[in-house]
Formats: structure tokens, C-alpha cells, sequence
């Protein structure tokens, strides 16, 4: 450094041409050059993949819209298994045995017999929500509806499947005659047992009569307007969760989820051990029994499913962890837990059936990097971290596709709440 | 940079001849950030990263378990072929799964093949059926013969799914189209396994003695902290919404009587400790499986089918279960435990005692 500031004897005089030597270009430039004309590429087959995709998802609507206009074909029968095995037989069984004590046969049942598949087709369209009798045998359980959740097509295709393949039927019933029930049906509760069926249906074996209907729970005045206007810092819940309780994309659904759940979340976001900006402004302000009120109101509302499977995932693969789990990576059959048919097990585990499929992957995603930790015995968040992205979005996907849990019925709701407390909030240690 | 040696090329500015290096640097910085941070993100994209990295690995949940690569994978269900004999699986399965549904007759508590042979009968560790299928026929000194798969089923029903208490207050009778369909489950989930040897993840697995002797108050602690929220708290279950079983009863007239293998405190921990709570193995310690064991195992349950004709508790202690680690014909809470809890079982037994379970 001690000549730094002299003059360079080396320096060219100045009658010198400065010229540039022909240097090579540095290697680096090339790496750049290479790496974005990769990135370009990949970029590039990227989108026109995802255009494809699109392309052909708007072929199948196009095909679906031309096919529930065209005349059924003389064999829903194929597709009509598929129907049956993805949505009935989690219920039924994939040969129509039900469940001995809690759901009828579909097997040489005397009331399919008797109604065939236009009965069918009305029973899926409405759910039914009072006793019936099957083969002698009384149930008094809960079947969801499936307007919401399968197209006239999927609805016929399955009832004609049920009625020859396990009835031994000759007819099925076509798509057009379904869309007719679709109308019939519109805003009609579900059939209320088999009494009601059987008044709709001459030959029907006998049936039990249906309960008086439960009075309607006095609408807590306080609860309602909460729920549509707000108050104060509780904004309104239904601005965020819908008029009908049925959420939107990272919003959940809260209709038809155990009372005890939803008061058990409030008081999470309330005391901050689950985490989550607009739901903390809002559980701060409400008391104990306002909690109490909102959690009774949610869990007995019956709503159509506003879920749509919407993140691209794999059907196939959703249904497949969701029934049989995946073993080689730790995850048991979310319907283990979480009831046949995703329809939840009061009081601690939520129904999933219908839930939004954004929420759903996003809390999967929660409990995988530890923000969500306030689940009992933290059982869901190795689950969270055992799926990758693309089956998070594949399980939410199929759950998004499940007709709704049939509501906890008003006359139960108290039974619950006095022998039933939610477990004990652990937070899991990670 | 003092000992810098003129060079034949003129410098390239009139200034300090380092600059040139500098830049050249700075480029190569800039230029290997840049080709990092592009491979590294088509990496991301295509899910080559590694696991560790994104936080969303799909590394199996680490269980206190034998060798996991030695592990045999059964084929998926979606092989089942689609004819007479895949037929009779797809039966054997859904015989497997809902029991008390399919195989109505003859069970007589509220309990699935599923419920201890866990994924369908598939996990390894609890005792999966394509282990069982190879190496059987076997003698077993539960009934002192060879047992033929027929045998071995049949056995399951009179003690775990406690067929004294079922319809027809017996197991299948031998030839039945129950065994038959269990059978071609297990025979197609065998695939390509060799018979006679036993293979890796066989049974429960082991589990090693506890250090201090197993306590009935320790594990009503373990109980209620983690197994009540599935189990409930009087360890009957739980029902979902249209009164089917989701969590099966581990003790009272609903669950596996005191002839099954899961009254062994022993057999009881090893399960427990490879496979509870569902979907967290391996999170209770060695003790604690023991001590929850104790405490499951406590509890009244149906009775032994074997112990007939007025035989007495004690003298069905000292003829079947003097060997065993188990509570049978024990007091505990001043209930001597044997006895039975089953309204049904009062009748008689009619099984003969030829089968183990
Ligand atoms: C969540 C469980 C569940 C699912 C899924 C389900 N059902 Fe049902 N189903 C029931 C229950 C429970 C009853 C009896 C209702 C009662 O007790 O009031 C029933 C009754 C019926 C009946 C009348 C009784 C009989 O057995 O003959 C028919 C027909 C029927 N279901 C068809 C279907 C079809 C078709 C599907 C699929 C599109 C389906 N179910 C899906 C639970 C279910
Ligand atoms: C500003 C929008 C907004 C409003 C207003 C709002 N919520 Fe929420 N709520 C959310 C979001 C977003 C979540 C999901 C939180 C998360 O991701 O963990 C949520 C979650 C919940 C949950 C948890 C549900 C589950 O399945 O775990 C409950 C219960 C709930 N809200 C009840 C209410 C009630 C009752 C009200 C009215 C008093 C209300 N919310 C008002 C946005 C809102
Ligand atoms: C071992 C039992 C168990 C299994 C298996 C299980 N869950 Fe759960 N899950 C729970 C419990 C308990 C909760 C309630 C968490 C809470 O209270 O915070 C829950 C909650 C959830 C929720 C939150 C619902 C809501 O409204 O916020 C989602 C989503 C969920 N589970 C998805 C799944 C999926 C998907 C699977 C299958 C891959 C699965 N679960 C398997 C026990 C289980």
C-alpha cells in the first residue's frame, strides 16, 4: 500500500490508444443466461400444462351440461357404482349390508323393494330424519341429503344402481325424472321417517309414526341479532360465515358442528390458545353465555353444502386417505376418528363432511408448521405434518365433495350438553 | 495488492488494478445466488426438496418398532381382482372391518376384527393377517393341537369377539362361508410371502419389561390424559350420531371377554405401546403402556366361555390362567374379577373349548 498515491511508472504515456483486449465472456454470465433460459422452459411448459388442464376441465362441464340434457342411456349401471361406493357405502356398505343398530340395509330392503328406484332417488334427494322401518327392523337414525352434493345424473345413476343390483330390480330411473324430484323437493325438510314416506308412497310395509317435531328452540333474540348484524365488536357472524352457517374458502362451515366444539373454539380464540386475528376481536367481546347461545344456534342449523372441491386435488387419493388412510406415512383413515361419512363424534370431533376445502388444507397446513396446537391431545397435528401439500388438498377436496351432516337434532342437543363436556384442552408440545 | 506484477495487457481503468477483481467477484456472487435461488426453486416445484426444508415431509411417524425396511407392504385394495374370487375378498374384508354387520350370528360385542388388527388388518404391529396367513396350520398350547387358519379364526370369535353372547351363541360353525371369505382376505393380502417363516412386524412386536411393577392408579392417569377423549371415560366408546361405534368399548359386556389375548397385561402393552394413541405411536413410554395395560385389563369384561359347568372362577384360574399376566380371578376394588359382565352370559356356553383366541 505505500505507493498507492505515487505515480505509476507503469502508467502509458499519453500518446497511448487505449484499446480492449478480447476478453472472454465471464463464465457466470453463462450460468445466468443458462439458468433463466431453464426457468423459461419449465415456465413456459408449466402454464401451457395448466392450460391444458383448464382446457379439459371446461371439455368435461361442457360434456357433463350436454349429457344431463341428452336422454339418460339405457346403462347408468357402471357409473352408478362408482356413485354408490364413493357416497352410500361409507353408510350402507359396499354390499348394501348397512350397520347392524344404526343404518338399514339396502339388501333386499322391503321399502326399496317396494318404492324402487324413484323412491330411492326421493330418500337422497331429502335425507330422512325420523323412524323407519326396514325388514321388521326400527332405526331412528339420520341420512343426509344429497341435493347438494350430486347432480340429477350421479342421483339417478346411483338409485338405479341400489334398486337392480341389490333389489334385483328391472327399472331405474332416469336423469330427467330426478331433476322432477329436484323440483318437488326444493326447501322440503328431510322426510320425517317412514311414516311420512309411506304417505307418499302407496305399498310401503308398515311404518312407525314420527315423533311430534320438536318445538323449535325459542331463537335467543340477543343470538340472532348477533349472528346477522353484530354488535359492537362482534361483527356479525354471518358476514364472514354466510347467511346459512356454510363458510367460504378459508372461513369454515359451522352448521351442524357439536355444540360442545364450536364453545370450545370460541373460548380458544377468546384465552388466545387458538390463534387467529378476526376470530379474537370477535370471541373477546362475547360472554360465556352468548358463547353458549352461538354454539347451540350453529350446531342445530341444517344448510346446503357451499362447498365445491376447488384446489385441483386427487379425488381418488382423497377418498382414499379419508376411508383407509395412509399407513405408510403414519395417517389412519380420517374417518376413524372423525365418524363414518366425515359426520363428526360429538363432543370433540368436528364434522368434515361439506367444510370448506380451503379451510380444510389450510388448518392441515396449520397443524403441520404448529400454529393450530390447541386440539386434544394434539391428534391432528401429526396428521398435518404426515401429508404433503398435495394430499392436503387431495383429503379436502373429496371431504368438500360429501353431502352436509344432517344437523344435531333440537331434542338431542340438551341430552348432550349435560353428560358430554368437551375434553379438557391440552396443547400438544411441539 | 502491493506485489502486483505489470502485465502485458494495459490495465483496464486508470485506477487501483484490484477493481477488476472486485467485479469479478460481485459478479460471481450475484450470478451463484441467482442460479441457487432458480434451482432451488424448480426443485420446490417439483417437490425434489427435501422434507426437512418445506416442513411438510412425508417421513413415516417414528414408532418405537422392529426394522421398518424388512417391513412387507400388502397390495392395495384397488388390486383386488375383479372377479368370483376377488368377490369373496372384498367380502373377507368388509367381514373384517364391520363384523357385528356381516357376521351378525356370531358375534356378541360391539367389536371389528379392525379394531386390534388396525388398517384393515394391514399394519404391521398389530398383528397384521398377511403375518398370520404363511404360518399356519400351527400347534398351539392355547388348546393343545394343530390349529388350521379355521381353527385360529374360530378362536377369535368365542374370545375376542365373545361369540357366547351372539345370536347364535357360538362361533361360525366349521365350513362356514365366514371362514371362507376371511380367509381369501388374508390368502390375496399374503401375496409373495414365504410359508412357514414368520415374517418382520408379525404379532404386536415387543415391548420390554416395565421398571417399576405396572400400577392400576398410574394408569387411570394415563387413561384419562390419553385415551378418554376416543374411548370416552368409562372406556366404553363412542357412537356416532346414527348409533354405530366409532371408538371401540375396552372393557364391560361389549368388549373382549377374559379367554381373548388382549387380557394379557402383557399382550395388552405391546399393543398399546406400538399403536395408541392412533396416529401418535410410540408417544407413550414404556411404562406408561404397562401401567394403562394394567388398568384396561382390570376392568370387568364377559367371561371366560371355558370356565363351564359350575365351574368356579378359581378353579378356571388355576386350570387356564395361572400362566397368564392378566387380572383374572384377581379383587380389585373388592370385585373378584371373572365372574363375567355380560347379562347374556348367563346362559351356557356352547362351544367346546377347541380353539384358542
Ligand atoms: C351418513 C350415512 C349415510 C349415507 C352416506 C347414506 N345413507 Fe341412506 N340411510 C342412512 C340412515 C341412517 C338411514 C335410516 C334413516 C333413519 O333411521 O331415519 C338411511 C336410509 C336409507 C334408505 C331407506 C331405508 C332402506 O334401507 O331401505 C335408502 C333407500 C337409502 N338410505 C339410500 C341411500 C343412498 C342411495 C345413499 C347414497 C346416495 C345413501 N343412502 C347414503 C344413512 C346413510
Ligand atoms: C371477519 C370475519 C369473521 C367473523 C365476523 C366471524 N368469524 Fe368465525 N372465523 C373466521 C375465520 C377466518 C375462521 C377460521 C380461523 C382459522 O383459520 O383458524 C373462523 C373460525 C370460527 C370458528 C372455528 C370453527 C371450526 O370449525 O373450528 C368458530 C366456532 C367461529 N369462527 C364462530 C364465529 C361466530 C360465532 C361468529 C360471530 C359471533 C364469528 N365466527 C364471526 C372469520 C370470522
Ligand atoms: C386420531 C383421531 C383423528 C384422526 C385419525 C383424524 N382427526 Fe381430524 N381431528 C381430530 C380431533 C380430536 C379434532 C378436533 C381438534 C380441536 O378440537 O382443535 C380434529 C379436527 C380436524 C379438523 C378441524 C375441523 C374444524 O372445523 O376446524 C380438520 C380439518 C381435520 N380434523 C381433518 C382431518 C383429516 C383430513 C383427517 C385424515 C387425514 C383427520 N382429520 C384424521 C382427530 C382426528
Amino acid at each position: 500500500m505505500t505507493d498507492k498515491n505515487k505515480q505509476d511508472p507503469r502508467l502509458p504515456d499519453e500518446t497511448f490508444e487505449p484499446y480492449e483486449a478480447n476478453r472472454r465472456i465471464p463464465l457466470p454470465v453463462y450460468w445466468i443466461a443458462i439458468a433463466l433460459a431453464i426457468w423459461g422452459v419449465v415456465m413456459l411448459v408449466q402454464t401451457s400444462h395448466s392450460t391444458l388442464l383448464a382446457d379439459k376441465e371446461r371439455a368435461a362441464l361442457d360434456k357433463q351440461d350436454v349429457a344431463a340434457n341428452a336422454p339418460v342411456g339405457a346403462e347408468p349401471a357402471a357409473s352408478g357404482k362408482t356413485v354408490f361406493n364413493a357416497n352410500c357405502a361409507t353408510c350402507h356398505g359396499e354390499f348394501g349390508t348397512g350397520s347392524v343398530g344404526a343404518v338399514p340395509p339396502l339388501a333386499n330392503s322391503d321399502i326399496v323393494k317396494a318404492g324402487g328406484a324413484k323412491l330411492i332417488a326421493q330418500i337422497a334427494m331429502r335425507g330422512i330424519d325420523g323412524p323407519i322401518t326396514v325388514n321388521g327392523t326400527t332405526y331412528d337414525g339420520h341420512m343426509p341429503n344429497f341435493a347438494s352434493a350430486l347432480d340429477d345424473k350421479e342421483i339417478a345413476a346411483a338409485a338405479s344402481y341400489v334398486a337392480r343390483t341389490f333389489t334385483g330390480a328391472k327399472d331405474g330411473v332416469s336423469a330427467e325424472a330426478v331433476a322432477e324430484i329436484r323440483k318437488a323437493s326444493a326447501g322440503q325438510d328431510p322426510w320425517a321417517g317412514g311414516a311420512e314416506l309411506a304417505a307418499a308412497t302407496p305399498g310401503l310395509p308398515a311404518q312407525p309414526s314420527a315423533p311430534q317435531a320438536a318445538a323449535d328452540m325459542v331463537q335467543n333474540a340477543d343470538v340472532a341479532t348477533l349472528v346477522s348484524q353484530g354488535a359492537g365488536s362482534v361483527w356479525s357472524c354471518a358476514s364472514c360465515h354466510g347467511d346459512q352457517g356454510e363458510g367460504t374458502q378459508t372461513v369454515p362451515r359451522l352448521a351442524g358442528l357439536p355444540a360442545a366444539y364450536i364453545a370450545k373454539q370460541l373460548h380458544d380464540f377468546q384465552q388466545g390458545t387458538r390463534e387467529n386475528d378476526s376470530m379474537a376481536y370477535v370471541a373477546k367481546a362475547l360472554t360465556d353465555a352468548q358463547i353458549t347461545a352461538l354454539a347451540d344456534h350453529y350446531a342445530v342449523m341444517r344448510a346446503p353444502s357451499g362447498a365445491r372441491p376447488s384446489l385441483d386435488g386427487d379425488l381418488a387419493r382423497g377418498e382414499q386417505i379419508a376411508r383407509e388412510g395412509d399407513w405408510s406415512i403414519g395417517v389412519p383413515a380420517c374417518f376413524t376418528c372423525h365418524g363414518p361419512s366425515g359426520f363428526g363424534v360429538a363432543p370433540d370431533f368436528p364434522a368434515l363432511a361439506a367444510q370448506q376445502p380451503a379451510y380444510v388444507a389450510h388448518q392441515l397446513a396449520m397443524w403441520a408448521g404448529g400454529s393450530r396446537h390447541n386440539s386434544p391431545l394434539g391428534l391432528m397435528a401429526g396428521i398435518g405434518k404426515a401429508l404433503n401439500d398435495a394430499d392436503r388438498r387431495a383429503v379436502a377436496d373429496y371431504l368438500a365433495s360429501l353431502p352436509p351432516v344432517p344437523a344435531t337434532p333440537k331434542v338431542e342437543l340438551t341430552a348432550m350438553r349435560s353428560d358430554a363436556q368437551p375434553a379438557k384442552e391440552t396443547t400438544n408440545d411441539q | 495488492m502491493t506485489s502486483n506484477h505489470p502485465s502485458d495487457t494495459p490495465p483496464p481503468g486508470p485506477d487501483k488494478p484490484s477493481r477488476g477483481q472486485t467485479a469479478k467477484r460481485v459478479i460471481y456472487a450475484v450470478s451463484g445466488g441467482l442460479v441457487l435461488a432458480v434451482l432451488g426453486s424448480l426443485a420446490l416445484d417439483y417437490g425434489l426438496a427435501p422434507g426437512w426444508l418445506t416442513g411438510q415431509g412425508n417421513t413415516p411417524t417414528p414408532a418405537a418398532k422392529g426394522d421398518q425396511a424388512k417391513l412387507f407392504t400388502p397390495p392395495d385394495v384397488s388390486t383386488i381382482p375383479d372377479d368370483d374370487f376377488g368377490q369373496s375378498v372384498r367380502r373377507g374384508m368388509a367381514i373384517f372391518n364391520d363384523t357385528g354387520t356381516n357376521a351378525h350370528d356370531y358375534v356378541g360385542n360391539a367389536l371389528n376384527c379392525s379394531n386390534c388388527h388396525l388398517d384393515a388388518g394391514r399394519q404391521a404391529y398389530s398383528a397384521p393377517m398377511w403375518a398370520a396367513y404363511p404360518v399356519y396350520p400351527k400347534y398351539r398350547s392355547k388348546n393343545k393341537m394343530v390349529n388350521t387358519m379355521e381353527d385360529r379364526i374360530r378362536g377369535c370369535f368365542t374370545y375376542s369377539m365373545n361369540a357366547q353372547g351372539s345370536p347364535t351363541g357360538g362361533p361360525p360353525p366349521y365350513g362356514s362361508d365366514v371362514y371362507r371369505d376371511l380367509q381369501a382376505y388374508f390368502f390375496w393380502m399374503s401375496k409373495g410371502l414365504p410359508t412357514g417363516e414368520k415374517p418382520e412386524g408379525a404379532g404386536f412386536g415387543k415391548i420390554d419389561k416395565p421398571e417399576k411393577e405396572p400400577s392400576l392408579d398410574r394408569g387411570a392417569e394415563v387413561f384419562a390424559a390419553n385415551c378418554a377423549v376416543c374411548h370416552g371415560k368409562d372406556g366404553q366408546g363412542q357412537k356416532d350420531m346414527n348409533g354405530k361405534q366409532v371408538f371401540p368399548p375396552l372393557w364391560g359386556p361389549e368388549s373382549y371377554n377374559w379367554g381373548a389375548g388382549m387380557h394379557k397385561v402383557d399382550a395388552a402393552a405391546a399393543f398399546i405401546k406400538h399403536n395408541m394413541p392412533l396416529s401418535e405411536p410410540g408417544k407413550l413410554t414404556t411404562q406408561e403402556a404397562w401401567d394403562v395395560a394394567a388398568f384396561v385389563d382390570s376392568h370387568p369384561r364377559p367371561k371366560d366361555p371355558r370356565q363351564v359347568n359350575g365351574m368356579t372362577v378359581e378353579d378356571a384360574f388355576n386350570k387356564l390362567h395361572h400362566k397368564h399376566d392378566g387380572y383374572y380371578g384377581k379383587t380389585v376394588d373388592g370385585q373378584l374379577l371373572g365372574g363375567g359382565a355380560s347379562p347374556q352370559s348367563a346362559g351356557a356356553p356352547q362351544q367346546d373349548g377347541n380353539s384358542g383366541g
